[in-house]
């Protein structure tokens, strides 16, 4: 079975994200994998080890994510595809989905896996208009996967009633959630033995197309400008005599609050 | 007394001792591809290790809680020390009739005051191993496990004794009895008087056989002495076998012990190295990887238990047991010692070889010659060595200085960096270092978030100052230990202090991630501080975290990075001592003081935390049961802070109901681990209400003038 699984790299969200003039201040940012699609590359290795499996991944970005594809080595993903072209730079899901289409069609893959959405965005788009332009099936926010046999796995998803199972044929899209598993940290070994490792790298026309082909000139979706949530107050907080607290509570409850 | 069968005995005696020991000797020596510390070095500190510990029996005499068997051992070693140079006067008895050593077997004051000495000592010695017996068969103390082995030594020992004093009672009787019928020599000196006025334990000794007649009398004689003889030769042989091999290894295993830094700090290890990789020989995974003195701990281990009865995870029911575990690393020793020593002459062929297929080949053999236990896992369990809190009491007790934590810690290094078998939950923490610098994994942005409106500088605003403040993950994400942080800052601006902290450029200094064996996370935490550190020409720091002292006290040298570090403790004992600081004796309530093992075992520092508390508390400082250099850890130590606890009892629940049982009203602590620890066991409990957690800086800071 061939896994192709995606990996997006995305700002840190465990810091404060400042912006300035409708655009996101770089300064003092890190970035990270996306935490789900760390889980979708858990689930790859895992399926992986469990079952005979190649595992690839493919990351779209510029070189600084050879970083991130190493790791990914690391936790036991054995091949790396990195597309690199600046004409992605404002791409929008359609567009990525487009990429991961051509970047399937070259490798032929049995089972593609995604994060369930992106935590820089939260679109939740990419996997499953992928699936769309494929034409094949798609279980989203899959929380448990189990090969059958070489054409078929069985999903459960998270659905609104509670836990769906689906059997599906391959080849087929899931997008994972990250209760499907708790990511390893990237084995120390394989991080010393990664570096050596090559990421097969390609722009737009090594991968056969262009941006003009993939829909770039005429983006479904495009990021106007960046605005700051307004803060939230901070609470007030009582301490002392329960008696006493409860007394000021509920004066401030009905005198300032007016709700009482 | 007998030429030919003093020989005899001696050739057989001897030969089978120096083959044994010969073998031992290679053992050691073929043991590590990487060697210790230079245990060579400073050999005036040695020698004094060796007077105090060794010969002075400190660590058994000098401790409160077990001092009667402390004076036991310690009396019949210093009698076997006495004994040792009457052992060499009846060796030249077996040769020649009436041998005497120069000084000491001649009739002058040394001469007399050492068979005085030597006659007190035999009974001592006696008596000794008499109660060493009923200790153990009837007393049992909890912490030792009964052998044979002990029991069969004790008797030789009283064998020993018995037989000395048998035979200088007979020559009693025969020289005053009988007219000396044998010409035996004895002291005569007009100045002294007989020998045998000095001698009464033999003179009683020879009370019990004077019904005897000359002939018979003489026969005791002779037949205690080839008793004597010939047990001190199978004493000897026996030795080697077993725990008893320590009446061998002690001296030269205090002798060589760490000096410096309590135990042998951990190797820097070079992670770049890919040859290493695929040795597996990073950490410790298979026992020829211990190196030669860590080999010398295992036959010096005396199997007494001190360490396991201090120990946190042993008392709380963790399968953490020292002497099991050197005592079952020392089999797989015995049992590999074959092949560990064939390794050893194949890695001598490989040094300057130059042939790639001749490397190849050997190194194939050598692999092959690996024994086939992996030491985690196959020798001590996955539980066993994950459970260690790397708080040093064991170490702090053992008579015989021990080192179990760095070998506890290459074993994790082993495991976390060759097997990839660490607990899994440390992950998250893990992962919170690599990317936030902190183990909470919060946002490294906000590192200086507490300082907000403190009027506190970065370096970044101004380098310019006397002191970094080392503020630490805690202090700076933790909420309960941020106000620790304010309390410090408030005392600083007090004493007009010129400080500045790293702000949001100060990471995590590794410790945790070094103590569980993750020798790559921990390096890229040291490389990043010591860069900050360096470029901003950062001398003295004053660390509000005993584990951070550590690190960066003991750890960063070995990475280019050296500063003064001092503890805030320390800082601000000095700010009293100068006084820049006043202090009120304002404090009400029973005080007490729970000491963090990286600052006490650790560092020492035993003495400032107790001034201060003495000089805010009104009633002063009542002391815990376990405490200064016996301390009982909190349970956080050694990265267990970042895991659960699931076997057996929690251990700062136990040292929190120790606090609660001493009727404190507010503990002291000064480590933010402790902080946490002994206030979440006093909540479990259910007495956080009764019992106050309290940081010396706040306290300090609430009792300031
Ligand atoms: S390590 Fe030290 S304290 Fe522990 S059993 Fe051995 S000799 Fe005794
Ligand atoms: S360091 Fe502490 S926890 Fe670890 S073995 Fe020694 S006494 Fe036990």
């Amino acid at each position: 079975m061939k896994i192709l699984t995606t990996v997006k790299k995305v700002v840190d969200v465990e810091l404060n994200i400042r912006v300035n003039d409708g655009a996101i201040v770089e300064d003092g940012l890190q970035y990270v994998i996306n935490a789900w699609d760390e889980n979708g590359v858990e689930t790859a290795v895992q399926l992986k080890e469990n079952n005979s499996a190649e595992t690839t991944l493919v990351s779209i970005g510029g070189d600084d994510n050879a970083d991130m594809i190493k790791k990914c080595y690391a936790m036991g993903i054995e091949n790396g595809i990195l597309i690199d072209d600046p004409a992605l730079a404002n791409a929008d899901s359609s567009v990525f989905a487009k990429v991961l289409q051509k970047v399937y069609e070259k490798g032929e893959y049995d089972l593609i896996i995604t994060g369930k959405q992106a935590q820089d965005t939260d679109n939740g788009q990419a996997g499953i208009m992928l699936a769309e332009y494929l034409n094949i099936p798609c279980v989203s926010n899959v929380v448990a996967i189990e090969v059958m046999d070489d054409s078929h796995v069985k999903v459960s998803r998270l659905g609104d009633a509670g836990t769906e199972i689906v059997e599906l044929e391959l080849p087929a899209v899931v997008t994972v959630s990250d209760s499907i598993n708790e990511p390893r940290l990237p084995a120390m070994r394989g991080i010393m033995m990664a570096k050596k490792k090559k990421i097969e790298t390609m722009d737009l026309s090594a991968l056969g197309t262009s941006i003009d082909d993939l829909g770039g000139a005429d983006l479904q979706s495009e990021v106007v400008e960046y605005m700051q949530p307004e803060a939230r107050k901070s609470g007030q907080k009582f301490e002392g005599d329960a008696a006493e607290i409860t007394a000021e509570v509920v004066g401030l409850l009905s005198n300032e609050a007016k709700v009482l | 007394m007998n030429p030919l069968l003093m020989s005899l005995l001696l050739i057989i005696g001897l030969g089978i001792f120096g083959r044994t020991m010969y073998y031992k000797i290679q053992l050691l020596l073929a043991l590590g591809p990487v060697d210790p510390a230079n245990r060579f070095n400073n050999i005036v500190e040695r020698l004094k290790n060796l007077v105090i510990l060794a010969i002075g029996q400190k660590r058994l005499v000098g401790r409160k809680r077990e001092w009667i068997a402390g004076i036991m051992h310690a009396f019949i070693f210093w009698g076997f020390c006495v004994l040792l140079i009457r052992s060499i006067s009846l060796y030249g008895e077996g040769f020649v009739k009436g041998f005497q050593l120069p000084i000491f077997g001649h009739d002058g004051l040394i001469g007399y005051l050492y068979i005085a000495l030597k006659d007190i000592m035999e009974a001592l010695v006696l008596f000794m191993a008499a109660y060493a017996i009923f200790r153990r068969a009837v007393l049992k103390p909890t912490r030792m496990h009964n052998t044979w082995e002990a029991y069969f030594v004790l008797v030789m020992i009283v064998v020993l004794m018995i037989s000395d004093l048998m035979l200088d009672g007979a020559r009693y009787n025969l020289i005053t009895l009988f007219n000396n019928p044998d010409h035996l020599y004895f002291f005569n000196n007009p100045k002294f008087g007989s020998e045998f006025i000095w001698t009464p334990v033999s003179v009683g000794a020879a009370s019990l056989i004077k019904g005897l007649s000359a002939e018979t009398t003489s026969w005791v004689l002779t037949i205690m002495f080839w008793i004597h003889i010939t047990t001190q030769l199978v004493f000897l042989n026996f030795l080697p076998l077993g725990k008893h091999f320590h009446v061998i290894t002690a001296l030269p295993n205090v002798f060589l012990k760490s000096l410096g830094y309590p135990h042998e700090k951990a190797a820097v290890l070079d992670l770049e190295n890919e040859a290493a990789w695929e040795d597996e020989t990073l950490g410790l995974n298979h026992i020829h990887q211990l190196n030669w003195k860590q080999g010398l701990d295992l036959y010096t281990c005396t199997e007494c238990g001190r360490c396991k009865d201090v120990c946190p995870a042993y008392l709380t029911d963790k399968p953490l047991s020292l002497n099991e575990f050197n005592d079952d690393l020392k089999a797989e020793l015995f049992n590999n010692s074959a092949n560990v020593i064939k390794r050893a002459n194949l890695a001598a062929n490989l040094n300057g070889n130059g042939d790639a297929e001749d490397i190849e080949a050997i190194k194939t053999q050598m692999a092959e010659l690996n024994s086939e236990k992996s030491l985690v896992g196959d020798i001590i369990s996955e539980d066993t060595l994950w459970a260690c809190t790397t708080c040093r009491a064991c170490e702090q007790v053992c008579p015989v200085t021990i080192e179990h934590v760095p070998r506890i810690i290459a074993l994790r290094q082993g495991q976390t960096l060759m097997a990839e078998a660490y607990p899994k939950e440390l992950n998250v923490a893990l992962k919170g270092l690599e990317r936030n610098g902190n183990p909470w994994g919060i946002g490294y942005d906000k590192r200086a978030d507490w300082a907000e409106g403190l009027d506190v500088k970065t370096m970044a605003d101004d380098s310019d100052v006397d002191y970094l403040l080392w503020v630490g993950c805690a202090g700076s994400f933790d909420d309960r230990t941020k106000k620790v942080t304010t309390s410090l800052v408030k005392i600083l601006q007090k004493a007009n202090i010129s400080f500045a902290i790293l702000g949001t450029e100060e990471k995590c200094t590794g410790d945790f991630a070094r103590k569980v064996g993750n020798e790559m996370l921990y390096q890229m935490m040291a490389e990043e501080n010591i860069a900050t550190l360096n470029n901003y020409k950062v001398k003295k720091i004053i660390a509000a975290c005993p584990h951070c002292l550590n690190t960066l006290k003991h750890d960063y040298p070995q990475m280019g990075g050296n500063y003064e570090v001092i503890h805030h403790t320390e800082f601000i004992d000095q700010l009293v001592k100068s006084g820049k600081i006043t202090l009120n004796k304002s404090f009400e309530g029973s005080l007490t003081y729970h000491d963090p093992c990286y600052l006490g075992r650790y560092n020492e520092i035993y003495d400032q935390p107790r001034s201060l508390l003495n000089s805010v508390a009104k009633d002063g400082l009542k002391e815990l049961d376990r405490h200064g250099k016996e301390s009982f850890c909190c349970g956080a130590g050694g990265g267990r802070m970042w895991m659960e606890e699931t076997i057996g009892k929690r251990i700062n629940n136990v040292r929190a109901q120790e606090i609660v049982d001493k009727k404190a009203s507010t503990v002291a602590v000064s480590c933010p681990f402790c902080l946490t620890m002994i206030e979440d066991g006093m909540k479990e409990l259910a007495q956080e209400e009764n019992v106050k957690t309290q940081d010396i800086a706040e306290l300090v800071a609430n009792n300031m003038a």
